[in-house]
């Protein structure tokens, strides 16, 4: 394990100040500027509650459009190859900002008005980076201060938590073994080899007061080794020491509340469950929001039988204690990938005249669940609802599954053929013909056996609806704004799960074609690459289009904004959110027909709020007549909806954009990567200098 | 310092992200590869790709599909160098540049008749300067032939 460290930027007047200002002998200590017309973004998600909101005012409808490029920081160096999957939104105190960036998941400080490099630091850690389940730069880090001390903390790529000095990026001494807190250690469960034992985390941590809390993340469950797998239990640590605080079971031992939901005590021999999405804490109810995964595996729970608390739950912990205050299970025993993906939203609104601290959980699943805080009581009726039984053999399913009544659903997340693509009558008719294949069915309709006849069933699995980039909220109004993808499908079918390759009895096959491992969010690509190649051969879901003549086998939107107000558990608003796909504008299918704004078929979209305006880029590059192939990043009027301006990205937004002010001056920083284009933020802000 | 011209952003994005796009004089519908290459391309594809982006190409998991509109208007008015060095620099994704400059060139035709680009007679060079004078046009030009 190496270390890289660099620290940049010594000014000349810094240099002869002398051995009296070595306080000022870095660039951060220079940069630095708090104070009245600085603005900050700490968080990940800009606070604790999870809104993505700032209520800053200088970028606003009228001059969005006038935006210009203040500066593009590109993050090809930090690692052995660039990244094309960078996700990282930065976090910006008192004119720096922070973020991750490559393959190595370095961490960079850079000034916040200029972008230029005041230091970095990585970690070379080898084998065990190379086999971890969560590559390449991840989604953040974590800012923390007494006042005093100032902290960078943040979960490498081979599941170590690390404190870093805010204005040097050198390890803290004090914290960990020389900064560093070893997470396959000391976590309630044996890891039995630290270099492949499955674990990682591409979140940013939790911190409030001294607690910083640490989820997990594990490799895709459609094709998973093993059903025993690392267990995703929730860990608080002293932020100041690196302490182990408190461990919270997410699949529980013997004798612990829940141990009884896991039929066959087969919660002994159940993995996952972890909380890989972002943690939202409450720190005047003293506590934190755990968004629970699905359990091992993703798609066949026959090994698992029983509703499996608190898989797929959303549990209210004590931030001091860890213990378990409250929960609610989403979705019991669950078999469709639908693990609860985002941020909870906490948000104080106004319900039938009263005040009420909430917590709202979008989802996979266009379900916007919405909970009193404290209690957990749900605000509006969720009732437990029958649903479809399956019949792949061994496994266990729920008669009943937990349905919102209000608001209603904000993304379609089951597909008739009255959701096949209708541009005109040929299409739809080749549609149904492509669909004869296959099983369509409304939520919850659960995956088949692979047969010839039926390849799968057809719907948004896990790409669907709302995923890790979750939505935002504006705290004075008590709406939220949600991003989610209408047509991300695909079809699930199961095959038996080949000897030697899997104990599972059913993994995610296709009927005909030999099963493969499936492969994770940048399983293989981080720095230290390769790792264990895939199997050669020719393997591979390889299964027809879900597409008629090249377009998309279900109709528009694509991906939508929702502005959904919590106050009244209503829908405000919804707009198609992307430009049209090419393919789909120029179809010669569609010659003469005029179509509106489709919308783009993508789960990467985070959004940001801002005192006017929600901002959101788009993650494909198009071409249209009045501007060169490229991707825009749009705002729109919060009340409306309206389009009030887009500016041109260098590439698609694949990080959720932020804001931030220095000096009085306002900037929005999106990260883009993808097709051509490797990681990169890339910082706006209106012409001039104030 | 800003960079004050909208136009020059958008024109620095653009030269970045396709190489050479400027000298581009050939296109993908003039026949720039040879079916014996295609051929040998598939093969290196089954053994080295389709683990991940699916035998039939259709893509699995995080791995995205590599035919139909959404793969080709990707690269629409990039060129295939821009294509054959995405793939050279960065596939296999956990071994990148593990297969010679002549079977990245192989499986670069093979993905360019997949997406319905016509064969011809000489096969793909396997030269990246060479290759971005080739521009990806994603709509057919009228009197363009077919691919199979």
């Amino acid at each position: 394990m190496i270390q890289t460290r660099t620290l940049l930027t010594l000014t000349l007047a810094a240099l002869l100040a002398g051995t009296s200002a070595m306080a000022q002998l870095n660039g951060t200590a220079v940069v630095r500027k708090a104070g009245p017309g600085t603005v900050n973004w700490p968080t990940y998600n800009a606070d604790l509650a999870g809104s993505r909101y700032l209520p800053l005012d200088q970028i606003d409808g009228k001059n969005f459009k006038d935006m210009e490029i203040a500066w593009r920081f590109k993050t090809d160096i930090f690692g052995s190859r660039p990244e094309y999957k960078l996700e990282g939104t930065p976090l910006a105190v008192d004119g720096i900002l922070y973020t991750t960036a490559g393959t190595r998941r370095a961490v960079v400080a850079l000034n916040a008005v200029t972008g230029e490099l005041l230091w970095s630091f990585s970690l070379h850690e080898g084998k065990r980076s190379a086999e971890s389940p969560r590559a390449l730069s991840g989604r953040g880090l974590s800012y923390w201060s007494d006042g005093t001390k100032r902290r960078i903390l943040y979960t490498t790529i081979g599941y170590r938590l690390i404190s870093l000095d805010a204005d040097t990026g050198q390890p803290d001494p004090n914290f960990g073994e020389n900064g560093i807190v070893d997470l396959k250690k000391d976590w309630d469960q044996k890891i039995d080899d630290l270099e492949t034992g499955e674990a990682g985390a591409h979140s940013a941590p939790a911190i409030s007061g001294n607690t910083i809390i640490i989820g997990a993340a594990f490799r895709e469950g459609f094709t998973p080794v093993n059903h025993n797998n690392t267990k995703g239990y929730v860990r608080a640590f002293d932020v100041r020491t690196g302490k182990r605080l408190w461990t919270f079971h997410t699949i529980p031992k013997p004798g612990e509340f829940g141990y009884d939901t896991w039929l066959n005590n087969s919660a002994d021999v159940t993995g996952n469950a972890g909380v890989w999405t972002q943690i939202s804490i409450d720190p005047d109810l003293n506590l934190a929001f755990l968004n629970v995964e699905s359990p091992t595996s993703d798609f066949f729970g026959g090994q698992r039988p029983g509703p499996g608390l608190f898989g797929n739950s959303l549990v209210a912990v004590d931030l001091t204690t860890g213990q378990r205050k409250w929960h609610f299970q989403l979705i019991h025993h669950e078999i469709w990938d639908l693990d609860n993906s985002s941020a909870p939203l906490l948000m104080n609104v106004t319900v039938n005249g009263k005040p009420r601290k909430v917590v709202g959980v979008p989802s996979k699943q266009g379900f916007f669940y919405v909970f009193d805080r404290a209690t957990g009581k749900p605000i509006w009726p969720i009732n437990e609802v029958k649903v479809t039984q399956g019949n792949v053999p061994g496994e266990w399913y729920s008669p009943t599954q937990p349905i919102p009544s209000k608001p209603a659903a904000y993304s379609r997340n089951g597909f008739s053929e009255n959701d096949l693509i209708d541009f005109t009558p040929e299409l739809r008719a080749k549609a149904k013909d492509v669909v004869k294949r296959y099983q369509l069915g409304g939520v919850y309709t659960p995956p088949i056996v692979s047969t010839t006849a039926k390849l799968g069933v057809i719907n948004n699995w896990a790409q669907g609806g709302t995923n890790w980039p979750g939505g935002s909220f504006d705290p004075e109004t008590g709406i939220a704004y949600v991003y989610a993808c209408g047509t991300c499908i695909s079809s699930t079918g199961l095959q038996p799960g080949p000897k030697g390759m899997t104990n599972l009895e059913y993994v995610v096959g296709v009927d005909g074609q030999p099963v493969s491992m499936i492969r994770g969010p940048g399983e293989g690509a981080g720095a230290d690459s390769p790792a264990t190649p895939p199997p050669a051969g020719g393997g591979g879901a390889g299964i027809p289009r879900l597409a008629v003549d090249g377009l998309p086998l279900m109709k528009p939107p694509y991906g939508a904004i929702s502005a959904i107000d919590i106050n009244k558990g209503e829908i405000k608003w919804q707009i198609a959110h992307g430009e049209t796909p090419d393919f789909v504008r120029n179809s010669p299918a569609l010659k003469g027909i005029v179509i509106p704004r489709t919308g783009q078929s993508t789960y990467q979209i985070g959004t940001l709020v801002t005192k006017t305006l929600v901002i959101a880029g788009e993650n494909q590059v198009t071409s249209t007549p009045e501007r060169p192939r490229g991707a825009m990043l749009r705002a729109y009027d919060k009340k409306t909806g309206a389009e009030m301006g887009a500016v041109f990205m260098p590439g698609p937004q694949s990080g959720s954009p932020m804001t931030y002010s220095v000096n009085g001056k306002q900037y929005i920083v999106v990260a883009t990567s993808g097709g051509t284009s490797s990681g990169e933020y890339v910082a706006y802000t209106l012409p001039g200098k104030n | 310092m800003l960079i004050r011209n909208l136009a020059f952003a958008a024109a620095i994005a653009l030269s970045a992200g396709a190489l050479h796009a400027q000298a581009a004089t050939r296109s993908v519908w003039d026949g720039i590869f040879s079916p014996v290459q295609a051929d040998r391309g598939h093969a290196v594809y089954t053994a080295r790709c389709a683990a991940c982006h699916g035998a039939t190409m259709g893509g699995t998991g995080e791995a995205p599909g590599l035919t139909g509109g959404e793969f080709v208007s990707h690269y629409d008015q990039l060129t295939v160098g821009d294509l054959f060095e995405r793939v050279r620099t960065t596939m296999p994704q956990n071994d990148p540049a593990a297969l010679s400059r002549d079977e990245y060139a192989d499986v670069v035709a093979f993905l360019l008749k997949s997406n319905g680009f016509p064969a011809g007679n000489a096969a793909l060079d396997r030269r990246t300067e060479v290759l971005a004078t080739i521009g990806i046009q994603a709509q057919k030009p009228t009197g363009a032939a077919s691919g199979q």
